[in-house]
């Protein structure tokens, strides 16, 4: 028994030798770990990396957890730092187990850094962001104005009253409200939960308690095919927009269909070459600016030294005439 | 023990008697509360929990419990919407909700019932089994903005009645029909109340037990089926929160938690309560956060009141005094 084991062992030590030996990546490649494989948002981030590692002459390895499992993705992570890779991104499914992982990357001469998802404390090279909250918040309720006026009632649809990311996008709609648009009455969000029929139960209870409403903002992405469905059953397209943080492919018939103005997000491509063209600065020792020009980017970077961040830029908005360049 | 299911009991007096405070508390506190397009969208709400509450109320009475519901509902939606999307014949893609379902309740009764497993315990575990397999046929993307056959299909209205509500009635009274006419509805609460005394006294327990959680699979399907008419959408989330409003419905409705009591009425009434309670809170302007403190607390008051009055006794939770 304990004979076979050893056997077991030696072999899977050989196999193990035999095919970091075959992964053996050289120092000009950058990794990134999502945090889950199979999925079109990372996905489009794959697709972002691949066009950056061409462009830019780098190698490029993407290899993730099938589920969001933080334990497996560490794993990977620490196969990546002992292939000897340059640099590793990661969308970091659990910030406070990181730490002693990037100290390790340190001692073998390995670049970390965080994408998508950070891990601050971590003592990661820096953290390259999709957007601010801010950008997020205040970009939704100008879309809005926009397209129902200043004086206008807007009513918000939200996930779970703990989502501290769902709570901090709404708390910089209200601000943007109060700081700029005096007249836009912002109804108190309500939360739906996890689940699309909730949220369409409560927009069309919103829109029956408030005959006057011109505006409903799904903030999960969950409830904006709720919010569209509500406002499509209730025959108010046109009289309502529906708006919400949520991808083309989720948001695009309700796009087109109306129920939904307008959809704010960011684009996982972009971020996807912006991450691997920052590991490339990490590999070749350049530091970032406090603005950055991307080769491959339509658009200024700009880099926070302080905090650490380097930002992508504003949010991206979806609209039924852009949503078809874009899969995710 | 099968007492007066046609005329209304005391719990289903009771429950009546809340439903009609809480019209009339709406009627008087919203404009908009008593409007056709209002009371609608109430009647769409309750479309789903009223189907899959009539299967949790046979499990609840033959004492088992199926928490594995919305999972279930969850992946008959996947089928239907793929169905759907792949522009099938609107009637086949309907009646493959309930095959769907049908085929789960098969595999959760083999699970549960030959595998002699504690129907929490195995459906606890088939609900993360369903879960998963939810997200790995939906691969991360959802099913969104399906096509609106189905959905032109099942809002028509016969004499002005709905669709959806002659598929209710039809349910109700079918099973209604089987708990009264036949064997079936005594072998059911015979179960509940002590499935050993039924298996001694004739009754063939595995074959009931499997029949009810086939009867609440098929039921489950064919809520997906209206699910995906009504919200053209299949979420990565959906039917998360169903199996505990189903459980809370029935027990509202007067069903047993533990078996040997059963009131379908009830169940309608539960289902209505709530969904009412949902819709008028908000329309007076009770941020949905407190929704879920006003239905619990609703639950817990119905059951102490009945303790109070005597008619909800320790004996009733069969708690034995040996």
């Amino acid at each position: 028994m304990l004979k076979s084991l050893k056997l077991v062992l030696a072999a899977a030590t050989m196999l193990g030798a035999a095919s970091g030996a075959a992964f053996a990546a050289d120092k000009n490649t950058v990794a990134f770990v999502p945090q889950i494989v199979g999925i079109p948002y990372f996905n489009a981030m794959e697709a972002g990396g691949k066009r950056a590692a061409a462009a830019l002459g780098v190698g490029f390895i993407y290899s993730g957890p099938v589920d969001t499992n933080p334990v497996d993705q560490l794993q990977i992570v620490q196969n990546l730092i002992d292939q000897g890779v340059g640099a590793v991104s990661v969308s970091v499914l659990d910030a406070s187990s990181l730490a002693p992982v990037v100290a390790d990357a340190k001692k073998k001469g390995v670049k970390i850094f965080t994408s998508d998802s950070d891990a601050p404390d971590s003592g990661r090279a820096f953290y390259v962001a999709q957007a601010t909250d801010e950008g997020l918040g205040f970009t939704i309720i100008d879309e809005m104005v926009k397209r129902v006026g200043d004086h206008a009632k807007i009513g918000i649809v939200s996930g779970e009253a703990t989502a501290s990311n769902l709570n901090a996008w709404i708390g910089f709609m209200q601000k943007r409200v109060k700081d700029k648009y005096p007249n836009v009455t912002l109804l108190a969000p309500q939360f739906a939960g996890g689940t699309a029929q909730r949220a369409a139960q409560i927009a069309a209870d919103l829109m029956a308690a408030n005959p006057d409403i011109k505006g409903i903002l799904a903030v999960a992405s969950t409830t904006c095919p709720g919010v569209a469905q509500a406002i499509e059953t209730a025959g108010k397209i046109g009289s309502v927009v529906g708006a919400g943080y949520c991808s083309p492919n989720t948001a695009r018939s309700y796009l087109k269909s109306k129920a939904l103005g307008f959809t704010v997000l960011w684009d996982p491509e972009e971020l996807g070459y912006l991450t691997v063209w920052a590991g490339k600065q990490l590999i070749d020792g350049k530091a970032l600016s406090a603005t950055n020009t991307v080769q491959g980017l339509n658009h200024p970077v700009t880099y926070d030294a302080k905090t650490g961040v380097l930002l992508l830029g504003e949010p991206a908005v979806f609209t039924a005439e852009n949503v078809d360049k874009f899969n995710f | 023990m099968m007492r007066a299911i046609p005329s209304l009991n005391g719990r289903e007096l009771t429950l009546a008697g809340a439903l009609l405070a809480a019209l009339l508390i709406f009627f008087a506190a919203s404009p908009y509360f008593a409007t056709a397009d209002n009371l609608a969208t109430v009647v769409r709400n309750c479309v789903e929990l009223l189907l899959v509450g009539l299967g949790m109320t046979l499990l609840l009475a033959m004492g088992a419990i199926d928490i594995s519901v919305g999972m279930a509902m969850g992946l008959a939606a996947i089928v239907v919407g793929r169905l759907l999307a792949a522009d099938m014949n609107p009637a086949l893609v309907a009646i493959s909700g309930p095959i769907v379902g049908g085929l789960l309740g098969l595999f959760t009764a083999t699970i549960v019932v030959i595998g002699r497993i504690p129907a929490i315990v195995g459906t606890l575990g088939l609900l993360g089994f369903y879960r998963a397999a939810i997200f790995l046929s939906l691969g991360g993307e959802w099913l969104s903005g399906l096509p609106t056959r189905l959905t032109t299909m099942l809002s028509a209205s016969a004499g002005g009645v709905p669709v959806s509500v002659i598929v209710i009635l039809a349910a109700y009274l079918v099973v209604w029909l089987a708990i009264r006419r036949t064997p079936y509805g005594p072998h059911l609460l015979a179960i509940g109340n002590d499935e050993e005394r039924a298996r001694l006294s004739g009754v063939a327990v595995t074959r009931v037990r499997f029949a009810t959680f086939v009867i609440s699979g098929l039921l489950c399907g064919l809520a997906a089926t209206f699910y995906v008419s009504t919200y053209r959408n299949v979420e990565m989330t959906i039917g998360s929160s169903l199996a505990l409003d189903a459980i809370a419905a029935v027990v509202l409705g007067g069903t047993s938690v533990l078996g040997g009591r059963c009131s379908l009425i009830g169940t309608v009434l539960g289902v209505v309560l709530l969904r009412v309670l949902q819709n008028g809170l908000l329309l007076i302007g009770v941020p949905s956060l407190w929704q879920t403190v006003v239905t619990g607390a609703l639950l817990l008051v119905i059951l102490a009141a009945e303790v109070a009055s005597g008619r909800f006794s320790l004996q009733s939770l069969r708690w034995r005094t040996y």
